[in-house]
């Protein structure tokens, strides 16, 4: 097991930047959850870390050894693709077998590992079939197999969900983590989805136009988005997001009829600041009252999403829209008249023009 | 799988075979006649109508591998007395006498024939498969500075008729001595096949991932073991496709054969209709000539057949 480290790594496709500036350090046994849109550089840096893909500029570090000239057979990583990628003319243990073979290892030693990784993931009654015989998730517990068998430095893989159906991904998870907990092998994982991100990481690490916007811990990111985009790409209903105005201790929605009242405190950090701002609340955050109430000013239910566990309401202010999250039932139609609130703890103010978060990491 | 099926589908299944059975029958005709002609007598094969029904014999192929001549010698001094003084200026001039009645039997040119076709033909596929293969490879995984000009100049070596080359490319051979060498041979086939070669195993390269390499670079192998653990399996059925059409095309030419080898180094096309020879050909052997060179491609391909059916990649990628 290992320690990773990427410094100042930045990779051009033609004249095309897809990896900035990039430094990170995965600490030995950590599992960090790369997070990103397509085209955000995510799978372009985990193909560096596996020597791949050359890198323009810049050092990749395993266990402080420089990696980034050596050949990926060199750099002792295991690599799950998201198309799985089994060798279809080979039997699940051929396949199993395969890192194996490239060290040599002794026939009896080879079965043994073989047979051992096999029993972990519970493939052990497949392994004399072809990989085009077994189903979604099999395959990819075969490939996970033959990344783990020869112990490598460290686990990468790529979108390795991506293609089984939604209930077999949650199953799939499940098994990452707890094969992660039992193995401790420092594992580097890319994603698209957050919530495999927010339910697999140590640390999650965003990544946008190959740049990393920020690293933390999946409540960390959650909680204290650096910038609009984490904010914005992180949490699912998204973030209410709207252009604000403050005068005094009211911060007034752009196009609302009415301003929320805030605490001193909470706008400590944008007083004086000339810049425009942007104001995030998590849906979460947008309380809501039958009743006229202290601090509560009046708005009116447009929508309602009505999903199991709590529901999702739409709220109008004037032209200006927040989502709020209820619990289930709580408004029983549009059109109602009830009052709302913000909570300041949960307010982001962002600069509109940089993005960035002017509570800092507070 | 148990499908019902209803009588109308039924009827449609009937009739499809019945349709595939008739147009096999017309394929299979010209082989059938050049197989019942191999086995016919001599006066059988030209009837009109033609002879269906008759006892096969093999003496076409007894004709076909052996050749009958009649002994000569120079003649007897009795002979030579016996001669008008026209003959005796005839024998003057070296000619010998036929020994009536008397043969001998040596093997025909038929044997060695076939023997250059299948070293010309085996060794020029597996070179212009083996090459193109690795060029398809290179062209297909890596970036090749002008890769589409490359790629197209190598097409149109094969948009001229070859034939329009013959006489130079003949000129050529009798310069540096490959005129009538199995080695000429081999290396034009080889050349005219390798274009067809680089893009047919082109399209088979392309259509496997270049994951699996990754997979197996990771895994600790050097692109060439990968290339040869992994690609080469996966691309099987693209090898054997290619083979057959490369063995094919060098099994069956005939223009360049017949102006570039006479005896040495001829292969079987040109041979076989020079056994028509002038005054009334025996067709039968001229046929079972033909069937025999038939068999080699039809086993070829009969090998290779589980490799051309098989699907390319079967299911082991998930998109």
């Amino acid at each position: 097991m290992a320690q990773i480290d990427i410094q100042n790594v930045q990779k051009f496709f033609g004249h095309l930047q897809v990896l900035k500036n990039l430094n990170l350090t995965i600490a030995d046994g950590e599992f960090v959850v790369m997070l990103g849109q397509s085209g955000g550089g995510k799978t372009t840096a985990l193909r560096a870390i596996a020597g791949l893909e050359s890198v323009t500029s810049g050092k990749i570090l395993i266990n402080g050894t420089e990696v980034q000239d050596r050949k990926a057979a060199d750099r002792d990583i295991a690599f799950v693709f998201q198309s799985f990628s089994l060798y279809p003319h080979m039997t699940v243990r051929e396949n199993i077998a395969f890192p194996l073979r490239a060290v040599r290892m002794k026939a009896t030693e080879r079965d043994k590992a073989v047979n051992e990784v096999a029993g972990i993931l519970q493939i052990a009654e497949h392994l004399n079939r072809k990989p085009s015989a077994l189903s979604g998730g099999d395959m990819q517990r075969v490939a996970i197999a033959r990344a783990l068998v020869r112990r490598p430095q460290a686990l990468l893989m790529d979108e390795p969900l991506g293609v089984l159906d939604a209930k077999l991904r949650e199953q799939m998870r499940a098994e990452i983590k707890r094969l992660h907990i039992a193995r401790g092998s420092t594992s580097v994982y890319v994603t698209h989805d957050q919530i495999e991100a927010m339910s697999l990481a140590d640390r999650i690490v965003i990544l946008h136009d190959g740049v990393l916007q920020q690293v933390g811990a999946p409540d960390e990111i959650y909680l204290h988005p650096t910038n609009l985009f984490v904010a914005k790409f992180v949490g699912s209903p998204v973030m209410n997001i709207n252009g604000v105005r403050i005068d005094g201790n009211g911060v007034t929605l752009s196009g609302a009829d009415a301003s929320f009242s805030f605490p001193d405190d909470a706008l400590a950090s944008v007083r004086g600041t000339a810049a425009d701002l942007t104001l995030g609340v998590r849906p979460e955050a947008v309380l809501l009252q039958h009743q006229q109430t202290e601090g509560y000013i009046e708005v009116q239910t447009t929508n309602i999403e009505p999903l199991g566990s709590h529901d999702i309401v739409d709220i109008g202010l004037g032209e200006a829209v927040l989502r709020a999250r209820t619990e289930s039932g709580f408004i029983s139609g549009e059109g109602q008249r009830v009052w709302a609130r913000l909570d300041p703890a949960q307010a982001h103010f962002f600069d509109t023009a940089t993005g960035l978060n002017l509570r800092g990491a507070n | 799988m148990a499908a019902v099926r209803t009588s109308g589908e039924r009827t449609t299944n009937r009739l499809a075979i019945v349709l595939v059975l008739i147009i096999t029958m017309i394929f299979l005709a010209p082989i059938y006649w050049i197989a019942s002609t191999a086995f016919k007598p001599r006066n059988l094969a030209t009837t009109i109508p033609p002879t269906v029904i008759f006892t096969p014999e093999i003496s076409p192929f007894v004709k076909l591998f052996t050749k009958r001549s009649q002994l000569r010698a120079a003649p007897t001094p009795e002979e030579y007395e016996a001669a008008p003084w026209w003959e005796r200026l005839v024998f003057d001039g070296g000619e010998k006498v036929v020994r009536s009645g008397r043969g001998e039997v040596q093997l025909s040119g038929y044997p060695s024939r076939f023997m250059n076709s299948l070293i010309v033909a085996i060794t020029s596929t597996v070179l212009a498969v083996g090459m193109g293969t690795f060029t398809a490879y290179g062209f297909s995984r890596f970036k090749v500075k002008g890769e589409q000009d490359l790629l197209f100049f190598i097409l149109s070596t094969r948009m001229l008729p070859p034939v329009v080359v013959a006489i130079p490319m003949f000129l050529m051979y009798r310069a540096v001595g490959l005129n009538d060498t199995h080695l000429g041979l081999i290396i034009l086939y080889t050349a005219f096949n390798l274009s067809f070669a680089v893009w047919l195993m082109k399209g088979f390269i392309d259509e496997i991932p270049k994951e699996y390499e990754e997979a197996a670079l990771v895994d600790g192998y050097t692109r060439m073991q990968a290339f040869f653990k992994i690609v080469i399996p996966e691309a099987a059925t693209g090898i054997a496709a290619t083979a057959v059409f490369c063995f094919i095309t060098a099994w069956n030419e005939y223009a360049f054969a017949l102006i570039m080898t006479n005896r040495r180094a001829q292969t079987a096309p040109p041979f076989i209709p020079s056994q028509v020879g002038s005054g009334l050909p025996d067709w039968t052997v001229i046929a079972s000539g033909t069937l025999l060179f038939l068999l080699p491609v039809a086993i070829f391909t009969f090998l290779l057949r589980n490799h051309l059916l098989r699907g390319m990649s079967f299911g082991a990628i998930r998109k």
